[in-house]
């Protein structure tokens, strides 16, 4: 499977995801025109290492504004990792927010709510 | 045990009797039993093949319910993060419109803001008629103070000037920072006698609050003002603006720490 890349813009986060090394990085702010069309490949890429690959699956968050298409979007992926871990595959998140931004942090947290796999919320500088 | 489970023992019993070996009801009531056993075998079979049908369709209904309550806290989830999103932003929005329309080092309002402001009261002028007045203020040898004590002080200067004009006018005048050590007041429906007596307390404002962050022994502050009237809506803005900057350098001209009428 290829590495997806999808460079960020105004409007849309920058997304890497690296089958290699087992990691989905999504970074900046979020309100596509159509977000089912930017996230269905990430979703799909998604499902296709958890199916062939046995490896932990890690995705690394630093996003600031998200349209509620685009927090939908996000759900269907922690679904799916949360669908991976209660299977016993080793998932997790990290979810990145620059300190004096409290509020991204308190967002991370609603998102975080219901799930059961290792998902952090880091302050950085 | 049933009444029905005694009469099939009763029944068997009978025809298992060798009393009634060869009675032609014997054979009959054999036919009939087999069919009866027969008729009771498909009875149990279609009612367990029938409940099996109904658990499944339970089972499928239930799932349905689980799907719809999951589909439905998802939902409540996406709205209420969504909510919390939409909050963040009118936040920051209004904390922009803040700082679009304040100077940060004075907390005044900028010139972009002084700019509408005027425009507005020119239109209100051009609807209702009567008068407005404009001053520009100068800080007097602005320059020998942050020669004199550097720029921290020059900074705290003009922010306690900026206090000092703040408290004087009313609320519904208008006080800007208008570009370094200039300031642009405007008082809505007032006359220059009006205006020229919160000036006066203006004055003796600034002369108090520059005693108290000015080094010992420093002269006072003082600041130099331009004041115009205005009645007349048809009149350009720049004009206006170039009346009162005159006034100002007249002030300037005449020795500093005066009002001039331009």
């Amino acid at each position: 499977m290829q590495d997806l890349i999808v460079e960020g813009s105004g409007s849309n986060p920058a997304i890497r995801a690296d089958w290699e090394a087992g990691c989905v990085e999504m970074k900046g702010d979020s309100y596509p025109e159509n977000a089912f069309e930017l996230y269905q490949p990430v979703i799909d890429w998604i499902e296709s290492f958890l199916a062939r690959e046995s490896r932990p699956l890690r995705l690394q968050l630093q996003l600031l504004y998200l349209n509620t298409s685009s927090i939908r979007a996000m759900m269907d992926m922690l679904d799916l990792l949360q669908g991976a871990h209660d299977g016993g595959h080793a998932v997790g998140v990290e979810w990145r927010y620059e300190r004096e931004n409290e509020r991204v942090a308190e967002l991370a947290e609603e998102f975080r709510e219901d799930y059961t796999f290792p998902f952090d919320i880091l302050a950085h500088d | 045990m049933k009444q029905h489970e005694q009469l099939e023992d009763r029944i068997e019993a009978l025809l298992a009797d060798a009393a009634y070996a060869g009675h032609p009801l014997r054979e009959a009531l054999t036919t009939l039993f087999e069919s009866y056993r027969e008729q009771t075998r498909l009875i149990e079979r279609v009612s367990r093949i029938a409940d099996r049908y109904q658990d499944a369709e339970r089972d499928r209904g239930l799932s349905y319910a689980a799907r719809y309550q999951r589909q439905l806290r998802q939902i409540e989830k996406i709205v209420r993060i969504s909510d919390r999103y939409q909050n963040m932003l009118r936040d920051m929005n209004e904390r922009l419109h803040w700082l679009s329309s304040r100077d940060e080092l004075t907390g005044l309002h900028n010139r972009r803001h002084a700019l509408l402001r005027l425009r507005e009261e020119l239109q209100r002028l051009g609807r209702h008629g009567g008068q407005f007045c404009l001053v520009l203020a100068d800080v007097d040898h602005f320059k020998s103070i942050n020669d004199s004590y550097g720029h921290d002080v020059g900074d705290r200067a003009l922010a306690a000037i900026a206090q000092g004009l703040s408290e004087e006018v009313r609320e519904y005048d208008v006080c800007a920072r208008w570009g370094g050590e200039e300031f642009l007041l405007l008082f809505p429906h007032s006359g220059i006698e009006e205006v020229q007596s919160i000036l006066g307390r203006l004055r003796h404002q600034v002369a108090i609050l520059s005693g108290q962050f000015l080094p010992a022994g420093a002269a006072a502050l003082t600041l130099s003002f331009g004041l115009t009237l205005c009645r007349d809506a048809a009149e350009p803005l720049n004009a206006m603006l170039q009346r009162v900057d005159l006034a100002l350098y007249q002030a300037k001209g005449q020795g500093r720490d005066c009002v001039v009428i331009g």
